[in-house]
């Protein structure tokens, strides 16, 4: 197990850097990789450089950090919920996420980027709540199907009161690209938000891996070992609120990412959140990073929503686990 | 349950149906009066009058109890067999698959679908969702099929298609024109607009049809609820039974989708409702639930249509105001 | 003659849990299935009842295989009460028992004179006639139990098969139920098979006793030819001190430790 986390981390960190670099350098316009260190260390103003600087690379950064904490979501999700499907999409989290920014976007108190990633926020944390009141107590024994089932009512609710405001603020089709979920509209502000926020509160979460071990092994076996179940699973809550909220104001609703990575990484290195956690996060990043590439490449010159690629690695994860359930 | 008690409730639920009913023949941009309707009704009203009873609010509300009792009725049987009160028929991947083939064929270019052929054109729709929610329906069934269909594992796949093909259907969206994506976001909430009687005569004789099949085997429905090994000790063939209730739920589902787009929720309200009302045997209890998800329906459309006049929302989303937080309530009282 | 099991092999899915099994279940008696977890005590039980189909061999219920007969005239002739069936919610104990009369009603057709005659009989038979018109989920272990057994018994069947029976039951009540199944089998002549878990039940209880391991049948016979301490040591891996009882005769299990080898 210590050897396959040792060459996972390691493959990783490769592909990650790989990606990186080959993310700043595919467009529509390919930027050869000494321009690209051009850029970086001796700005000039010419055009290549500026697009680097201004558009690529905060797009790549955005891939990054949204991919990293959406798969460090889904892992936190499932450990607390003892659940292998258990992730911030399916759950509905980022669809609340969603009906709250595309209500920002047709009226004019919450308007503009910080408009909406308030509004994201608020949006995940109310389907928190709602997460939080399933997951508490007698419910956390709750069936997979169960738990399925009320994610999907309230996701399919979200979504489809989202696109009555759409409809009704005459804006239906920019909300469809939340929906798809996609990194458009990268910006250093929405890096600079969704590192600060979020990888302020991802930070506070990888401190509590050891903890979610331990609540994985279940209620009871938690509490033997002097740990309040309830105290971790809201906390962990709170802190999947706010990754969650300024994942969806940047780069929309990214489905299944929660999903498929933690699920493969587990098959590989066990059930150890302290290392799964970060190793979830690592490959999140650069599969989000690879996916951007793919969706701005496929069918250039326009852009596929990312959601698509995501969805087509995790539906047939999903798909596989179910097929597990013995009932 | 006492049947005078059970009796006296279903005519409640009747009278109120009729309510509902009437309100909805009244109210619009053009108010009638209930005289002026019972006056219709009877064949001498004016000229606008009938057109506006007879041609644009009767049909609709018809096709509403229509939607509405399959709608019911279907996830009625989906719980009892999955023995889950959440279990609905819009969450399980049958609407999703009618609605991506809706959207293929509107993003297909097909716009003038109100023109030349104005028959099939009206026909066209409902059966290419038909098609559509059977496929999907096929898929989950392929997916989730390992020595037998076990209802949880195909209620569980069904939600993976569910999302897998609204992510396909999301793409779709984006590269569509502004008319185009609005239509498609009005079927994909589910709405009566556009009912007519064309519809009607399509629909109605398989519902009845197909309600009248489940109800002559709802005792089997009642024994399924024992669990499989009492079920199969007093004689019922399970796996048999519980996959006839499946496809008999999923036609249901699939035929209300295919002319009134996918309303969530309704599947889910009515049967529990229902069985608080009549207790848990199948026999009163879908029929009731069918009385009771017309109501909803019915009177969701009216609010539907007149709450934004002149726009109209998906009646779909009133539905699910409701429902949601009945929803929510049941997750939390149910564990 | 009862039931007689030919060369069954039966499995969960691919897992073979009985490779090959030949006994019979006299007809008229009590029959417990003992041995260790996982032995296929239950495996053999649901065979039986169909709920697993046999992958090899055959099931003969008073001579006749059960695989070549209809659902319904199974249910006619053997009622099953599994370890934990469900009950639906709401439900009055007088509609539960009502179900016991399914395997003789056509799709529409209610309840006749005659059948609400039998049902009436099996909750009178139970002890729980007063409770009649009680929900179901009211009840206390034991009374639900009863009700289950006043199913099976309106199914007006010779064979009555159990599967741990007494399970989540304390020990009073857990004794009633086996008091009540006894009667039943003197008074209707009923065959009775069940699964047990706890050994002095199954002797004090028990006319014909079947013990398992690992798929095999490891003895059977009546509670005093094979309770002995030599069989004891082969089944459960355990050393015990027997008794017996002073006025019936059989044996009693006082204290038992593990094997120390």
């Amino acid at each position: 197990m210590k050897r396959n986390t040792i060459i996972l981390t390691a493959a990783g960190v490769l592909l990650l850097f790989a990606g990186m670099i080959m993310s700043v350098h595919i467009g529509a316009k390919n930027i050869p990789v000494s321009e690209i260190y051009r850029a970086f260390f001796h700005y000039d103003d010419s055009l290549n450089a500026k697009l680097v600087r201004e558009v690529r690379l905060p797009r790549m950064l955005l891939a990054v950090l949204v991919g990293g904490m959406l798969s460090l979501a889904g892992t936190m999700m499932q450990g607390i919920m003892r659940n292998p499907i258990a992730e911030p999409s399916v759950m509905g989290v980022t669809q609340g996420a969603t009906l709250a920014v595309s209500i920002a976007a047709v009226s004019s108190f919450a308007g503009g980027i910080y408009g909406n990633f308030f509004m994201g926020l608020l949006g995940a944390a109310g389907s928190g709540i709602l997460i939080l009141v399933f997951t508490m107590g007698k419910a956390s024994n709750q069936s997979i199907s169960r738990i399925l089932l009320a994610g999907t009512a309230l996701s399919t609710f979200f979504l489809s009161l989202a696109s009555v405001v759409a409809l009704l603020g005459n804006r239906s089709q920019e909300l469809a690209f939340w929906v798809a979920g996609g990194l458009r509209q990268a910006g250093w502000v929405q890096v600079a938000v969704v590192a600060a926020a979020g990888g302020f509160f991802s930070i506070l979460a990888f401190s509590y891996a050891g903890k979610i071990n331990i609540i994985s092994l279940g209620d009871d076996a938690a509490a033997g070992l002097g740990i309040s179940p309830e105290r971790i699973k809201l906390l962990i809550i709170l802190y999947l609120v706010p990754i969650c909220g300024v994942c969806v104001a940047a780069a929309g609703n990214i489905g299944y990412l929660g999903l498929f990575v933690p699920h493969i990484i587990r098959k590989l290195i066990g059930n150890d959140y302290r290392r799964l956690m970060p190793l979830s996060f690592l490959y999140g990043s650069t599969i989000l990073v690879l996916a951007d590439i793919a969706a701005r490449t496929i069918s250039a010159p326009y852009e596929l929503p990312v959601g698509l690629f995501t969805a087509c690695m995790g539906v047939p994860v999903f798909l596989m686990l179910v097929r597990k359930e013995k009932r | 349950m006492k049947e005078k008690k059970y009796g006296f409730r279903a005519a409640v639920c009747l009278s109120l149906l009729l309510t509902v009913v009437l309100i909805a023949l009244m109210v619009g941009s053009y108010h009638i009066s209930p005289f002026q309707i019972v006056q219709t009704l009877l064949g001498s009203g004016s000229k606008l009058q009938n057109f506006t009873v007879f041609q644009i609010r009767l049909p609709r509300i018809v096709l509403a109890v229509i939607v509405a009792s399959a709608l019911g009725v279907s996830g009625g049987i989906l719980q009892g067999i999955t023995r889950n009160p959440l279990a609905e028929p819009g969450m399980i991947g049958i609407n999703a698959g009618a609605a991506l083939f809706v959207v293929l064929w509107i993003s297909a270019g097909t716009t003038d679908y109100y023109s030349t052929l104005p028959v099939l054109t009206i026909l066209g729709m409902p059966l290419l969702a038909m098609t559509g929610s059977l496929l999907s329906v096929g898929l989950i069934y392929l997916l989730s099929s390992k020595s037998g269909i076990r209802p949880v594992r195909f209620i569980l796949t069904g939600i993976g298609v569910n999302g897998g093909i609204l992510a396909v259907i999301s793409f779709y969206q984006l590269s569509m024109s502004k008319g185009d994506y609005n239509q498609v976001l009005t079927w994909t909430n589910g709405s009566l607009w556009g009912s007519n009687w064309n519809y009607i005569l399509l629909t109605a004789p398989l519902v009845i049809l197909l309600i009248g099949a489940v109800l002559f085997r709802s005792k089997n429905l009642d024994v399924l609820a024992l669990g499989d090994e009492l079920a199969a000790g007093v004689g019922l063939s399970v796996p048999k039974e519980r996959l006839l209730f499946l496809l008999l739920a999923t036609f249901l589902a699939a035929l209300a989708t295919s002319v009134a787009g996918s309303i969530a929720f309704l599947g889910l309200l009515g049967p529990q409702i229902a069985k608080r009302l009549t207790g848990p045997v199948h026999g009163k209890m879908l029929p009731m639930a069918a009385l009771i998800s017309s109501i909803l329906l019915v009177g969701a459309d009216v609010i539907a249509k007149n709450l934004f006049s002149p726009l109209e929302i998906p009646v779909g989303i009133v539905v699910s105001i409701v429902g949601v937080p009945y929803f929510i309530y049941l997750m939390i009282k149910e564990r | 003659m009862g039931i007689e099991i030919k060369n069954l092999q039966a499995a969960y899915e691919d897992r073979i849990i009985i490779p090959d099994a030949s006994l019979v279940i006299p007809k008229g008696k009590v029959t417990m299935l003992i041995g260790p977890n996982g032995c296929g005590k239950s495996t053999l039980l649901k065979s039986i009842a169909r709920t697993i189909p046999a992958k090899r061999g055959s099931i003969y219920l008073h001579g006749e295989d059960i695989r070549r007969m209809p659902p319904k005239s199974l249910a006619k002739k053997m009622a099953v009460l599994p370890q934990s069936p469900l009950v639906p919610e709401g439900i009055q104990v007088k509609e539960l028992v009502a179900y016991g009369r399914f395997p003789y009603q056509k799709p529409l057709s209610g309840l006749k004179r005659a059948d609400h005659e039998i049902i009436r009989w099996a909750m009178e038979k139970t002890g729980v006639l007063e409770l009649e018109e009680r929900r179901v989920e009211e009840l206390s272990g034991g009374q639900r139990q009863r009700v289950w057994i006043s199913l099976a018994l309106a199914q007006k069947t010779g064979v009555l098969l159990l599967d741990e029976p007494t399970t989540y039951l304390d020990m009073a009540h857990q004794l009633e139920i086996l008091e009540l199944l006894r009667k039943l089998n003197h008074e209707e002549k009923t065959t009775i098979v069940m699964v047990i878990h706890e050994l002095n039940h199954a002797s004090k209880f028990a006319d014909h006793i079947i013990g398992m391991k690992q798929g095999h049948i490891l003895f059977e016979g009546t509670p005093k030819e094979v309770i002995h301490v030599e069989n004891l040591r082969k089944l459960y891996e355990i050393e015990a001190v027997l008794m017996e009882n002073k006025d019936k005769g059989y044996p009693i299990c006082m204290d038992y430790s593990l094997i120390c080898e």
